[in-house]
């Protein structure tokens, strides 16, 4: 079995505030076989957001999406899987939900997106961006201290998953 | 009384037996027959409604608890057709309002408690309801009382209630009320950082806007506005794709007036479901500001000078739009026509036209003259209620046991309220 990767999951704020919806996504990540490695549910500040979508700054729609993702809590997942970045773009489907509701209905955002805006979640797209938005989210965690510690844990699947916290931890052996 | 004789004499005459046979124990007198009264059939009380729910049962929003005795919830997801609810049984339900996952019910009462809320509840909108202290309520499956502060609660009446995402607006006599999510100042009222909207007890009541009275009201998903009586159109909350046409995309936390063309109409209503507003004017013009669906939002009104006919009703979807009385189609560039027989308009009910538009964030609903009820569009939770999970691609009856009324549409699921057949 190859190495784990990791990838940074957000449900959007949408999606925290309907307890049906946030249910079922997180069944859909637990049955998927992604290892949650860190939770948190906080209120995305303007700063964080400014620095985490510094890529879109010129975009039309950075103003609506800096003002959508700091307007309540969201929920912040490290996820970890063999292909984790593509498996869950995979699961989240394509950006635009009115898009997604043609193309792939099944997907996260097809099944509880609102518009293209509210589209549910959000997934990083490459190692790198994984890396600086964990940077950002998580400062307390370190990527490299987790791969050498914890991952051959998460490997051998020898964690057990608390229910209340959301969070794989991984098991003394 | 001449039909029930002739059927009597028939069945006397195949059957004597049976009849005036000596095996009857109290015989048919002819002439005590024709001595008895006529009743009058029971008719229904004129205010009485039936109130009809389908869609999503999860979230709790159409206020049945459970279809059978000892049924448990989950294993319930969706309604595919509609159910008369309990709810309107008990109350003299006079309107409602549909919102992201959860409803709200306004009855005739003397009391404060004007208005009953089920569903999601997550943001206090639908007011806060608590079963031990401090552990406020996230989902509530059975309609509960939201008492609203008014002056004089015997005179005061709901005249409607809208819901966006996580917010709720009440019109009343006495001004309109807003409870819920403030995150973008959709109540309008300045916004608190870090405001913890799931306990929040506070209602907001705002009497008058530049002293004028409020006599109509929309949410759309986070943004709020209001029509005062002289026409003025006025707007408050999320204005990131330039959703309260105020000129700017900023956040807007108190009513201000709308900006654009729309300042020289008198406008008689608005509709809108997700981020795009149409505003009907009293000449029957569309007015329409801000777009959303990816494009370059704008940020001022515009008005549609397109001329397609009087409009009498308008209704605004997720990426499209419906207009009434020559029914157009807004989905392109150009409206197009839906043809009228798909609105049950026939050689047999030649004067059945639409009514009045109604649209979900992904379907659109219709109601024609004579009470049917036509719907089509994305099924998200069974929101259509045609017996299915499909989508439906063009307009089709809703099976209901009443005369429709008026129709509210939410993300996934639909209130009826219908007048019975008698």
């Amino acid at each position: 079995m190859s190495i784990l990767q990791l990838t940074l999951a957000i449900l959007k704020p949408h999606i925290v505030k309907h307890p049906i919806s946030l249910e079922k996504i997180r069944n859909i990540i637990l049955t998927s076989n992604f290892k949650i490695v860190k939770s948190k549910r906080k209120t995305i500040t303007v700063d964080e957001a400014e620095e985490f979508y510094e890529d879109h700054k010129n975009k039309f729609f950075y103003n609506r999406l800096i003002t959508f993702m700091t307007s309540g809590p969201s929920d912040l997942y490290i996820l970890a899987k063999e292909d984790a970045i593509k498996d869950w773009r995979a699961l989240m489907g394509p950006t635009k939900v009115y898009r997604a509701q043609f193309e792939a209905p099944e997907t996260i955002r097809g099944k509880y997106g609102l518009s293209d805006t509210r589209n549910a979640t959000h997934g990083s797209d490459s190692p790198e961006s994984v890396r600086r938005e964990i940077r950002i989210f998580f400062p307390e965690f370190d990527v490299d201290k987790w791969y050498s510690e914890e991952e051959p844990a998460f490997r051998a699947k020898h964690v057990t998953f608390s229910d209340d916290l959301f969070i794989h931890k991984a098991s003394i052996s | 009384m001449s039909t029930y004789r002739r059927v009597l004499n028939e069945i006397s005459a195949n059957s004597k037996r049976f009849i005036s046979g000596k095996r009857r124990k109290y015989p048919i007198n002819s002439e005590d027959a024709e001595k008895l009264p006529v009743f009058q059939y029971t008719v229904s009380k004129k205010e009485y409604r039936r109130v009809f729910a389908w869609g999503n049962l999860q979230t709790g929003a159409l206020g049945i608890p459970a279809l059978k005795r000892n049924e448990s919830i989950d294993k319930l997801y969706y309604l595919q057709s509609p159910k008369r609810i309990g709810f309107g049984e008990k109350f003299e339900v006079r309107t409602a309002c549909c919102g992201f996952g959860f409803s709200v019910f306004a009855v005739n009462s003397n009391t404060n408690d004007k208005i009953y809320g089920c569903g999601i509840n997550t943001d206090s909108q639908i007011g806060y309801h608590e079963v031990r202290q401090h552990k406020p309520l996230g989902l509530i499956f059975y309609p509960q009382p939201i008492p609203l502060p008014f002056l004089s609660p015997e005179k005061s009446r709901v005249l409607k209630i809208t819901a966006g995402r996580a917010h709720l607006v009440v019109l009343t006599d006495e001004g309109i009320f807003t409870l819920g999510n403030n995150a973008y100042g959709q109540c309008g009222r300045s916004i608190i950082p870090d405001e913890d909207y799931s306990r929040s007890n506070y209602i907001n009541r705002i009497e008058t806007i530049d002293g004028k009275k409020i006599v109509d009201i929309e949410c759309g998903q986070d943004h709020s506005m209001a029509v005062t009586e002289d026409g003025c159109v006025y707007s408050c909350g999320w204005g990131a794709d330039g959703q309260t046409g105020l000129g700017h995309f900023r956040n807007t936390p108190e009513f201000t007036r709308v900006k654009g063309d729309i300042e020289s109409e008198k406008i008689v209503r608005l509709s809108c479901r997700s981020d795009f507003v149409l505003a009907l004017n009293n000449k029957g013009e569309p007015d329409n500001f801000a777009g959303s669906c990816s494009t370059v939002a704008h940020s001022e009104t515009h008005k549609n000078a397109t001329p397609i006919g009087k409009i009498k009703s308008i209704a605004s979807g997720g990426s499209f739009c419906v207009v009434v009385l020559v029914l157009k189609l807004n989905n392109r560039r150009r409206p197009i026509l839906i043809p009228e027989t798909l609105f049950g308009r026939n050689d047999f009910q030649p004067n059945n036209i639409v009514r009045k538009v109604t649209c979900g964030l992904n379907y659109a609903a219709a109601v024609t003259s004579l009470g049917d009820l036509f719907i089509w569009g994305r099924n998200k939770g069974a929101c259509l209620g045609l017996g299915t999970e499909k989508d439906q691609y063009f307009p089709l009856k809703v099976a209901m046991g009443g005369h429709v009324q008026d129709v509210f549409c939410g993300i996934d699921h639909t209130i009826a309220i219908c007048k019975p057949f008698i």
